[in-house]
C-alpha cells in the first residue's frame, strides 16, 4: 500500500467514524455505503450539513466557501474524502 | 373560475410551451404538467377515486409531487400533502383520520406507505405519480370553488395533528392576494427549497401556476452552494425562505456574494429575522426587496410588510393581506386601541373551513363573525398594533414550539418519549436558539434502574417523528419541577433551561 493510499484509508475511516457518531446513530436501519448520498438516504438534513461543514473546516483547517458547499463536495463519504484530500 | 384546477388549465391554454417546473434534470412545460395532471386524474377515476375523496400525497419536492397535487385536483378530489420524513405510525393515523381513498407516492416512499396502509381500515390504494396508463376523466368531475381542495395537517396542542380544511375558494383567494402584493407575473421564476408539504412551499407552486410563472423545485436547503448555483443559472427572481435558511445562506456567503441580477425579491415568514441577518441579506442581495410576513396554516397568510417599511418598522409583520382584515382584539372580539396587547383575529375568504373531524378544536379557532354565515379566525397569537395599524407579534397563547419555521406541539414529542422503554417522565420545551428560532429540548426522568442515554432517546424519537420534530437535545434528569397538582411545571422548567448554557 502506497503512502497516499494509506493516508486516504485513514481519512476515510476517520470521516466515517465522525458521520456515524454525529448522524448515523439516529438511523440504525440505514446501511451507508461510501458512495451513498447523505441527503438521498435522509441521514443528514440541511442543519446537519451546517454541522458537517463546520466540522470539516475545524478538523482539517480548510476554509470552505459557500459555493463549495455542494453535493459533489459534501454529499457522501466518498465526496468528503475527495474534498478533504484535495483541499487540506 | 376560482379553482386551483382552473388555474392550471388557464396557464396551459395561455402559454402551453412555457416552462412550469424545473426539478433537478426534469423540466416540464405547462402543457406537460396539465397533461400529466389529466393522466393521473383519469387513473384515480379508474380506481374509483373522484370528487369528494381525499388523496394523500407523499413525495419529496419534485415534479412527481406537483403532478400528484394537480392530478388529485383534476380528479375532483382533495389532496393531503405529507412531509416525506413522516413515519409509518403517524402516516397511518393521518390516513385513518382523513379517510384517504388513495396515496400518491413516489417509488422510494412506497414501502412506507404500504406499511401504513395496513393500519387504515379503508386500505387506501397506492398510486404512482408517473402512472400514465391512458384513461379518461369522468365527465362532470371538475371541482367547484366551494369544494374541499386540501387538508393540511398541522401539529396540534393536544399532541394529535389537526387537519386544516381549505376549499378551492380559500386557496385561490390566498394565492391571489399574495401574488398581488409580491407583484408576481408570468416572468417570475421562484426557487422553492421549503417542502411542498409545508403550506409555505405549497403556495409557491399554487402561486406560480396561478400567474403562469416558473417554479424551480429543490429537494431542500442542504447545500448553499447548490442554491447559489440555481439562483444564478435558473435566473431566479424570488426566493422564499425562513430565518434559519437565510442565516445559513448569509453565513456561508460571507463577503463574497455572487451577482444575481434577476433576484428581485426575498420573502420571510415563520419567525422574525434578526437585524444582523437583515443587514447581511441586503448586503449580499442589494437588488432584492425583502418582505416580512406572518401567517398560519388556518388562513395561509395574515399580513405582509412592504419592503420600503422595513427600516421604519423592522419588527413589524405589516398589514393584512389584500382583501382581508385583521385586528388586535379584547376577549369579546372587539378591536383594542393601538399599543394594547390582545389576540389577533382575522376575517376574509382565506379563513379555513375548520379542522377535519374535530368540532371542538374548530370551535376554539373559528368564532361567529359579522354575518350569519361568516366565521372569524382566532389565531391564538398575541399581537399589538401601532398608530398606523401595523402589526407586531408579541407571543403565543399556547406552548407550541416553532423550530426552523415549523410548528411542533410539545405533547406530540412527549407522547413519543413516554412510549419509550424506561421513561418515567418527559417534558419538551422550546429553548431560544440563534439558528433554529427555538430548539426542541427534551427533559427525561428515567425509571429506576433504566439505562437510558440521550442518544438512544433521540434515536427513538427519530424512528417515530418527522425530522424537524426530533429533539435537538435530550437531557436526563433525576426529577422535574412539578406544580402543586403534580403536573410538570413548564414555567419552572423553562426558567431552569434559561439558566443552563445552551450547548449545541
Amino acid at each position: 500500500m502506497g503512502e497516499t493510499e494509506q493516508v486516504g484509508t485513514e481519512l476515510r475511516a476517520e470521516l466515517r467514524a465522525y458521520v456515524e457518531e454525529a448522524f448515523l446513530y439516529l438511523h440504525p436501519d440505514v446501511e451507508l455505503g461510501d458512495g451513498d448520498g447523505f441527503l438521498e438516504l435522509g441521514i443528514v438534513d440541511s442543519l446537519g450539513f451546517v454541522e458537517l461543514v463546520e466540522e470539516i473546516q475545524g478538523r482539517y483547517g480548510i476554509a470552505v466557501e459557500a459555493l463549495e458547499i455542494t453535493e459533489e463536495n459534501f454529499g457522501s463519504i466518498d465526496a468528503l474524502v475527495a474534498f478533504v484530500q484535495r483541499r487540506r | 373560475m376560482t379553482t386551483l384546477d382552473a388555474d392550471l388549465r388557464r396557464a396551459a391554454a395561455a402559454d402551453p410551451a412555457k416552462e412550469a417546473l424545473v426539478a433537478g434534470a426534469r423540466r416540464m412545460s405547462f402543457a406537460e404538467l396539465d397533461a400529466a395532471a389529466s393522466a393521473l386524474g383519469a387513473r384515480l377515476h379508474a380506481l374509483g377515486v373522484g370528487r369528494g375523496e381525499r388523496v394523500a400525497v407523499l413525495a419529496p419536492n419534485g415534479a412527481e409531487a406537483a403532478v400528484a397535487i394537480y392530478g388529485t385536483l383534476r380528479a375532483g378530489a382533495a389532496f393531503v400533502p405529507l412531509n416525506p420524513t413522516i413515519k409509518a405510525d403517524k402516516l397511518a393515523y393521518v390516513l385513518r383520520d382523513c379517510d384517504a381513498a388513495a396515496v400518491v407516492v413516489d417509488a422510494r416512499l412506497a414501502p412506507l406507505a404500504e406499511a401504513a396502509r395496513a393500519d387504515a381500515p379503508r386500505r387506501p390504494v397506492l398510486v404512482s405519480p408517473d402512472d400514465t396508463r391512458t384513461g379518461r376523466l369522468r365527465a362532470g368531475s371538475a371541482p367547484l370553488s366551494v369544494d374541499l381542495a386540501a387538508i393540511v395537517y398541522t401539529s396540534g396542542s393536544t399532541g394529535r395533528p389537526k387537519g386544516v380544511t381549505l376549499t378551492h375558494a380559500n386557496m385561490a383567494f390566498a394565492a391571489g392576494a399574495i401574488v398581488e402584493y409580491l407583484e408576481m407575473d408570468a416572468e417570475d421564476r421562484i426557487l422553492c427549497v421549503v417542502p411542498l408539504s409545508f403550506d409555505y412551499g405549497l403556495y409557491q407552486l399554487l402561486m406560480c401556476v396561478r400567474v403562469g410563472a416558473t417554479l424551480v423545485l429543490e429537494r431542500g436547503f442542504a447545500f448553499p452552494g447548490r442554491v447559489l448555483e440555481l439562483l444564478r443559472e435558473e435566473r431566479v427572481s424570488g426566493l422564499p425562505a425562513v430565518p434559519t435558511i437565510f442565516q445559513v445562506l448569509t453565513a456561508a456567503l460571507g463577503e463574497r456574494a455572487p451577482d444575481l441580477p434577476h433576484l428581485r425579491f426575498l420573502t420571510n415568514t415563520a419567525a422574525a429575522l434578526a437585524p444582523p441577518t437583515i443587514d447581511a441579506l441586503r448586503a449580499a442581495f442589494p437588488r432584492a426587496r425583502l418582505y416580512s410576513m406572518y401567517g398560519l396554516t388556518e388562513c395561509k397568510r395574515v399580513s405582509w410588510l412592504a419592503p420600503e417599511q422595513l427600516d421604519a418598522r423592522p419588527e413589524s409583520v405589516g398589514i393584512p393581506i389584500p382583501g382581508t382584515e385583521a385586528w388586535v382584539a379584547d376577549e369579546h372580539g372587539e378591536p383594542l386601541p393601538a399599543g394594547e396587547v390582545g389576540e389577533l383575529l382575522v376575517r376574509g375568504a382565506h379563513v379555513m373551513q375548520g379542522y377535519w373531524n374535530d368540532p371542538d378544536a374548530t370551535a376554539q379557532r373559528l368564532r361567529p363573525g359579522r354575518w350569519p354565515w361568516e366565521r372569524v379566525l382566532a389565531t391564538g397569537d398575541l399581537f399589538r398594533a401601532d398608530e398606523e395599524g401595523y402589526l407586531y407579534f408579541v407571543g403565543r397563547r399556547d406552548d407550541i414550539i416553532k423550530s426552523r419555521g415549523e410548528k411542533v406541539a410539545p405533547r406530540e414529542v412527549e407522547a413519543v418519549l413516554h412510549a419509550a422503554e424506561g421513561v418515567r417522565m418527559a417534558a419538551v420545551l422550546g429553548v431560544p436558539d440563534p439558528l433554529l428560532g427555538e430548539a426542541i429540548v427534551a427533559y427525561v426522568v428515567p425509571q429506576e434502574g433504566a439505562a437510558l442515554t440521550p442518544a438512544a432517546l433521540r434515536r427513538h424519537c427519530a424512528a417515530h417523528l418527522e425530522d424537524y420534530m426530533v429533539p435537538a437535545r435530550v437531557e436526563l434528569r433525576e426529577a422535574l419541577p412539578t406544580t402543586p397538582n403534580g403536573k410538570v411545571d413548564r414555567r419552572a422548567l423553562a426558567r431552569e433551561a434559561g439558566e443552563t448554557p445552551a450547548a449545541r
